[in-house]
């Protein structure tokens, strides 16, 4: 691995780029240039980005306060979004992202009977920087392969934290399975075109992913059973608004078969 | 001294020229020292501008000695510095020593004290004048008092610089320290030193603590996890549908196919409407590709333009040739094509071939064109009418000599 050098030089350098590649690619283009560019400029990068490593992301990423892409008139980065582009730089190792990402998975299952009892212990033990794991979510989307990216983010889906979003005019509540959906299944997030992932139902039929088992489970099985397909669900309230589920659109159906009529012979 | 010339040149000193005198001449040294004389008589008596007493008027003063004499010029000498020292207060706003009581300040020193008298009438009679900026002089140290308040201090300069100094320090002092203060507290409630932005107020208003409800954060989440599920699960039985159509569609004949296709067409068309008639020369106008999902929320996605009528609408036909174009606002414009439409402008003569036996023929109705008169013959008249022989055939024996030139042997 080459020697690692304080700032940001070699990664912006379009032609004589020799570090790490990432998907035979400089990882600086996995921005846009503009999004580069708007980075580059910006003061965060300049006082805080300079000569990090990955120790010292991690006390830089531990100090956010919000998640974005790109805001305003002019385009002003969000620290978040300069803090992953340093870490496409660094390109950190798996093992690294992983502690940064800070899931007990594991962990969980074997204290099986501890979980219901004590929220707080549990939250804590998932890792109290959740800003720090949405950026790490964020690089795991950008950086690995799609198998792993399914196996390592799904099971954030379970974390039902508040993140704080910043948009072009201003603030919004998100949560962390939120975001983790959206990188799964979006095109564009935080500023940034996603690479195109193959979709899970793909990767199932390549036998190279098992079908998801939703940390609901059993929850769901039973609600098929009660209220069968089409029919709105009831008794699950959230601030006081009454949720109903969009039946199925039959006509749907139709139009979509039709439209392969001219197709077959 | 001014110079002695007023030219902008400075006086380049005398060179020496043989044959002329190089000092001034005799007459002017005359003048000068008849000057010199009249000077020194007033000078003897009361010089006005002097610093040092002259030797003779001390001398005249030390004979004249007289200690109630003394007493009454201390009185004297008291009173004029009170009055210098009003008069140098009634002048503070001014800043400017007149000579009147710079003349009155020195001459405690020196004389006596009649001259405070000429000095007091003398300030008074300034009066109207002491507005007027009179020329800086030269006060001596124990005379100057500027400053009613340091004089009776007795401070010293040096003392007030420093006092000022310190002054001066304490106040950048304080004005660092709200510097600080301010930052202090900016860092406290949040905005760092590169974010300039005001969106402190924004950034509180959304609040991202956990653990505030955790029975509804739980609900919440739960929520969004089926709708999740569900998502997955559609999206998978709309893709076994459309496999399982494209399979069933394979299976069936193209006839099947085809009255399939019909049905469905026909329904579409029942399902769109009938388009209206588009009037004489109505303008067309597509619906755009792009802002279809736009105007869709709107309700604007069924709209037919084709036709439309408006409340002032002009029927076409009405309108001269010249002005029935489609769009009106091209008239009168160099732009303008006079392409009106496309059957208007074809010039082919598309299937009429093989539809009419007898085609009109106008020139054999005219009668300078038709034969002339009489004329019932063959076809040949006039120069063709020449007799000719009988129409050779093929295959009938020909004789061989027959234009076979002879000659007599």
């Amino acid at each position: 691995m080459s020697s690692h050098q304080a700032d940001a030089k070699a990664l912006l350098d379009d032609r004589g780029y020799s570090g790490q590649l990432i998907r035979g690619q400089n990882p600086a283009h996995l921005f846009e240039k503009a999004v580069r560019d708007r980075i580059t400029e910006s003061y965060y990068w300049k006082e805080q980005c300079f000569g990090l490593n990955a120790a010292t992301l991690c006390d830089r990423a531990v100090e956010l306060t919000h998640i974005g892409g790109t805001y305003g008139l002019m385009g002003k980065p969000t620290p978040f979004l300069c803090l992953a582009f340093k870490m496409l730089q660094l390109v950190p190792e798996k093992e690294v992202v992983l502690e940064y990402l800070n899931w007990g998975g594991d962990e969980e299952d074997m204290e099986g009977d501890q979980v219901q009892v004590d929220d707080d212990e549990e939250r804590a033990r998932r890792g109290e920087f959740k800003y720090l794991r949405a950026l790490a979510a964020f690089y795991i989307r950008l950086a690995w392969e799609p198998v792993e990216i399914h196996k390592t983010l799904e099971p954030l889906l379970a974390d039902f934290r508040k993140l704080k979003r910043r948009t072009r005019d201003g603030f919004t509540l998100t949560f962390m399975d939120q975001f983790v959906d959206d990188l799964l299944t979006k095109d564009r997030v935080c500023a940034t075109s996603l690479w195109k992932m193959p979709t899970r139902m793909q990767l199932e039929d390549l036998e190279l992913l098992d079908p998801r088992i939703s940390p609901l489970g059993d929850e769901v099985e039973d609600l098929d059973k009660e209220d069968g397909d089409g029919k709105s669900m009831n008794g699950e309230e959230s601030d006081g608004s009454v949720v109903s589920v969009e039946s199925r659109h039959n006509g749907r159906h139709r139009e979509r078969s039709f439209s392969y009529g001219s197709e077959s012979d | 001294m001014p110079p002695k010339t007023m030219r902008p040149n400075p006086v380049m000193p005398a060179r020496y020229r043989a044959g002329k005198p190089v000092a001034p001449e005799p007459e002017t040294s005359e003048e000068e020292e008849s000057e010199e004389e009249a000077q020194q008589k007033p000078t003897a008596s009361a010089p006005k501008a002097t610093s040092f007493p002259s030797a003779k008027a001390l001398s005249n003063n030390l004979k004249n000695v007289d200690l109630n004499a003394r007493r009454e010029q201390a009185a004297a000498q008291e009173a004029a510095r009170l009055e210098a020292k009003r008069i140098a207060k009634a002048k503070e706003e001014e800043g400017f020593e007149t000579e009147d009581s710079e003349e009155g300040s020195e001459e405690d020193g020196s004389e006596s004290g009649e001259e405070s008298e000429s000095d007091e009438e003398s300030s008074s009679d300034d009066g109207a004048a002491r507005r007027k900026m009179l020329r800086p002089v030269f006060v001596k140290k124990d005379q100057r008092k500027m400053n009613g308040v340091s004089a009776p201090n007795g401070k010293s300069e040096e003392d007030k610089y420093a006092e000022e100094e310190a002054k001066r320090k304490a106040k950048a002092d304080a004005v660092v320290q709200e510097q600080l203060e301010k930052n202090a507290a900016a860092k406290a409630a949040g905005k760092k030193q590169w974010d300039n932005d005001e969106d402190v107020l924004d950034a509180e208003a959304v609040d991202d603590t956990d653990g505030l409800d955790v029975e509804a954060e739980r609900a919440a989440w739960k929520l969004r996890e089926l709708r999740r599920v569900k998502r997955e699960r559609e999206k998978i039985e709309q893709e076994e549908a459309q496999i399982a159509e494209i399979e069933r569609r394979k299976n069936l004949t193209p006839a099947e196919r085809e009255a399939e296709d019909r049905e469905f067409l026909k329904k579409q068309r029942e399902e769109q409407g009938d388009r209206g008639k588009m009037g004489y020369m109505q303008k067309y106008f597509h619906k755009g590709a792009f802002f279809q999902d736009d105007a869709k929320e709107q309700g604007l996605d069924r709209r037919e333009i084709a036709g439309a009528k408006f409340a002032d609408d002009v029927n076409r036909e009405l309108l001269p040739q010249y002005m029935q174009i489609r769009d009106m606002t091209k008239l009168g414009k160099k732009g303008r094509t006079r392409y009106k439409d496309l059957r208007s402008e074809d010039t082919g003569r598309w299937g009429e071939f093989g539809d009419r036996k007898g085609a009109k023929n106008d020139y054999m109705d005219d009668d300078r064109f038709k034969p002339d008169k009489g004329y019932q013959g063959g076809g040949a008249t006039g120069a063709n009418a020449k007799p000719i022989g009988e129409r050779k055939r093929y295959g009938d024996e020909t004789v061989r000599d027959g234009k076979r030139p002879r000659v007599e042997d």
